[in-house]
């Protein structure tokens, strides 16, 4: 399948202040597409080079084959955007915001933009600003949608919605690939992505700093094996063992909570000399294999004020 | 600076003070410098006097020939000049605060509401109070070295006079922000209010026998002293009144917020409210409005140009009338005036019939209101961008020059809207008065302010592509103001004509007297068209939101 998005080497900096540094990537078309990172990562940089809200210093972004700066306003008929942070006009109703949104696009199905506004329940006739943090959301998710677009680019799509209307997402997500659609969102909250993406792209102070299925990023976990025995056990049994990182003692020496990367069988068939009560394993979240990649360094990134 | 939010509060003012208390202080100085050379002849002082008396309508003409009168009577004409920052500050205090949110974070403080807006208030009234110390000691640098006969007293008390209007003004756009959603219409609302009793103020001297009604005006009481001319002296009522009405209208708004919900409006009566329309669910599918951008900035220009057309229509016919009133004095004093003359011919141009020369004279002001209107909506521009408004529409398959051209052609359609109007009132108040002139150059005199509308837009369209919406719309008063100055006093400074030929209004001419001047209206299009298009390219290329 062809790449819909193909960053190279894209950079931007705001003065002397760090945006984005040479981050590359691509995405398929038809996929949905994750890109996690912490506040002042670069995610919305990223997202705005390719909405070409900002130019880039050096490197080049296309979509479609098309480059995002020099052909943006084919590109922006392909693409449905919604911003992080939503300003429209505040004396606008829901309705007109809608209306007028769907003019500028050139025209859109009204029958399709009706079923939009009624699975998120949207009252279209309160202004802008006298919508809630939540509503004000939905109404830039649904311009988002509602012309079809063959890519949806969404930052932070889900930030302020209650789990009803996150569920609503989700399934609008699911139904854009079901149609071959791409979709790519940026996101803080891992377990969205976890469920919504097929692929997953790590950024961190400007750099992208892994990028594959989220099953792989999954792969590269660390999770934990808690075993309860019978009769106590010396931990030491365990300490040597393949795959064991860390071993910690529970219940006067009833049980032990291993911290695991890699097979388990070793694990398994040392626990098997002894009584074993119960055993779990925990898998971890995104969140989790997020964190580990922060903990490394725990500094705050350094952010251009103003972006992230 | 950041202990408490009365001084958090002064700190975000200390570049106005310095900037507004400097600048007004020359502008006060600025006419001080020439009336020795106004006053070389006893002949001349007395032109000077016949020739201010004429002017009488727009401030009182005392002593005109000291240089404490003069600067006095001079700075009458721009008493609204003054009133613009603390009217700006004072409608986004705590309604702008509360736009942004930041009111919110601002009263989870274990501080009562009381509090917040006492500070808030407090600290603009010390601004105005700096401001006017400020302006007292520039007048008074200023009497010390032209030969004025005031001391530091009179100027320090002249600066406090202009405090005092100045609270007034701000105090009344912070309690009309109560009623407002928004920060724009309370502004909107007191500007109106500011010009409504510039003109209530001027009835009296106009209309004989209407003191009582221009009593109603603040201005009046502010008029009442003119600390600059000894003999005058202050008028300690006016004063207080002034100080009184500040802290009534002060007070009152701060009672009502600490009353109303944080975000909210205090309803008005029944009889103010628009009629409520009804909610409706279903889209807006008709709505002229929404069809494209030129039809948004349309449909959002609409209503401030509603306004500004009132005003600067009913200014024009309120000219176009006090001229025929005043036809009979004028021509006696024309007829033994050279002074006069001289003025004319300064400011209307020409030597051409009275009623010409001094309505042209008088419409000198129309294009300055003009091109105020034009900044106001570059500011809203500048502002939509920096707010992030311009965000989603530019991710729409919509050119970044033709959203940018769309919003500007809604602009230019204002001015065309205004001038037509404005037009049609001032040839309906020539007729209902029985004045004739010349309806050709009544019609290239009001049209022809439109370039001047499009010219000062354009740059503002263009210092947008750089600077942030306060700076720009500081920039562009600055050069109004510039203009004006360059223009309204230059002829009296005797400024070199390189000097005259800087400000727009000097290709404006004197139409009304010598018809529009083509060639100089197409250079003024020409340089408004670069300006736009160097805007929109800047536009076209640089980071939004950035």
């Amino acid at each position: 399948m062809a790449a819909i998005i193909e960053v190279d080497n894209l950079t931007k900096s705001y003065g002397g202040k760090r945006g984005i540094a040479d981050v590359s990537f691509s995405v398929e078309e038809g996929e949905v597409f994750g890109f996690l990172g912490p506040n002042g990562a670069g995610k919305t940089t990223t997202i705005r080079l390719l909405m070409a809200l900002l130019h880039a210093d050096s490197g080049s972004a296309h979509i479609a084959g098309r480059d995002c700066w020099k052909d943006s306003q084919e590109i922006k008929r392909l693409t449905g955007y919604m911003p992080g942070e939503p300003a429209l006009d505040p004396n606008l109703t829901g309705g007109q915001i809608l209306e007028y949104f769907a003019h500028l696009r050139g025209g859109v199905d009204h029958a399709y933009l009706q079923q939009l506004i009624q699975r998120f329940d949207l009252d279209t006739s309160r202004k802008f600003r006298q919508y809630s943090t939540g509503n004000k959301r939905k109404v830039v998710l649904i311009q988002a949608f509602m012309h079809r677009p063959r890519l949806l680019i969404l930052d932070e799509p889900t930030s302020g919605l209650d789990p009803l209307n996150q569920q609503e997402f989700d399934h609008m997500v699911k139904e854009a690939s079901d149609e071959g659609r791409t979709v790519f969102l940026s996101s803080h909250v891992l377990s969205e992505v976890e469920k919504t993406c097929t692929r997953v792209g790590i950024i961190r102070d400007g750099s992208l700093v892994r990028i594959g299925d989220v099953a792989e990023v999954k792969a590269i976990k660390r999770y934990e094996i808690t075993i309860t025995f019978a009769n106590p056990v010396p931990p030491e049994t365990f300490k040597s063992l393949d795959g064991v990182i860390e071993v910690e003692t529970l219940n006067h020496d009833h049980g032990v909570r291993l911290a695991m990367q890699g097979p388990a069988d070793a694990v398994i068939k040392a626990a098997s000399q002894y009584q074993v009560v119960s055993l779990t394993s925990y898998e971890p979240s995104l969140e989790d294999i997020f964190l580990r990649y922060y903990e490394a360094d725990p500094a705050p990134a350094k952010e251009a004020q103003g972006v992230a | 600076m950041l202990r408490s939010i009365y001084l958090k509060t002064l700190r975000d003012y200390r570049v106005a003070i310095l900037g507004w208390g400097i600048g007004m202080g020359l502008v006060v100085i600025a006419p001080m410098a020439s009336v020795a050379a106004l006053v070389t002849t006893p002949q001349a002082r007395e032109q000077l006097v016949s020739l201010a008396a004429s002017f009488a309508w727009n401030a009182d003409p005392i002593h005109v020939d000291t240089i404490g009168g003069y600067a006095t009577f001079k700075i009458g004409f721009f008493v609204f000049l003054i009133v613009i920052w603390p009217l700006l500050v004072g409608s986004r205090m705590l309604r702008g605060e509360e736009d942004r949110g930041s009111m919110d974070v601002l009263l989870s403080l274990p501080r009562p509401r009381l509090n917040v807006a006492i500070e808030k208030l407090a600290a603009m009234w010390t601004a105005l109070f700096v401001m006017g110390v400020l302006i007292g000691l520039l007048a008074f640098a200023g009497g010390s070295k032209f030969g004025g006969d005031f001391g530091l007293g009179g100027g320090l008390l002249y600066g406090l006079n202009l405090a005092l209007i100045s609270a007034v003004f701000g105090s009344l756009a912070l309690f009309i922000s109560q009623f407002t959603q928004e920060r724009g219409p309370a502004a909107g609302s007191a500007a109106g209010l500011l010009v409504f009793f510039i003109v209530l103020d001027m009835v009296h001297r106009v209309v004989p026998n209407t003191e009582w009604i221009s009593r109603l005006s603040p201005i009046y009481y502010y008029n009442l002293s003119k600390p600059l001319i000894p003999s005058y002296g202050t008028n300690a009522a006016g004063m207080l009144f002034q100080l009184a009405l500040a802290a009534i209208l002060g007070g009152a708004a701060i009672w009502l917020f600490v009353r109303r919900d944080v975000g909210g409006t205090v309803p008005l009566p029944r009889w103010l409210r628009l009629p409520e329309r009804q909610a409706s669910r279903a889209l807006p599918v008709g709505d002229w409005s929404l069809g494209s951008v030129y039809a948004r900035s349309m449909g959002m220009i609409a209503m401030p140009t509603f306004w500004w057309t009132l005003g600067i229509a009913a200014l024009a016919a309120f000219m176009v009338y006090a001229v025929q009133l005043l036809e009979t004095k004028m021509s006696t004093l024309l007829s033994g005036s050279p002074a006069f003359s001289t003025l004319i011919k300064n400011v209307g141009g020409g030597d051409a019939s009275v009623n010409a020369g001094f309505l042209s004279a008088m419409l000198f002001f129309l294009p300055l209101g003009l091109m105020a209107f034009a900044v106001t909506q570059v500011n809203g521009w500048s502002a939509d961008e920096q707010d992030g408004r311009l965000e989603l529409v530019l991710t729409t398959p919509q050119s970044r020059i033709a959203v940018m051209f769309g919003r500007f052609a809604a602009l230019a359609t204002a001015t065309v809207v205004i001038s037509v109007v404005t037009l049609l009132a001032s040839a309906a108040s020539a007729a209902a008065a029985g004045l004739k002139v010349d309806e050709g150059n009544l019609a290239a005199a009001i049209l022809g302010m439109i370039p001047l509308g499009l010219l000062i837009a354009a740059f503002g369209y263009l210092a947008s592509g750089w600077l942030r919406t306060a700076a720009d719309t500081g920039l562009l008063s600055f050069v109004l103001a510039a203009w004006f100055f360059i223009s309204f006093i230059g002829p009296e400074l005797k400024l070199p004509d390189a000097t005259l030929r800087l400000s727009a209004f000097y290709y404006y001419g004197t139409p009304l007297l010598h018809g529009l001047p083509v060639t100089s209206v197409v250079g003024v299009l020409v340089v408004a068209a670069v300006a736009l298009g160097l805007g929109a390219l800047r536009f076209a290329n640089k980071d939004i939101g950035v």
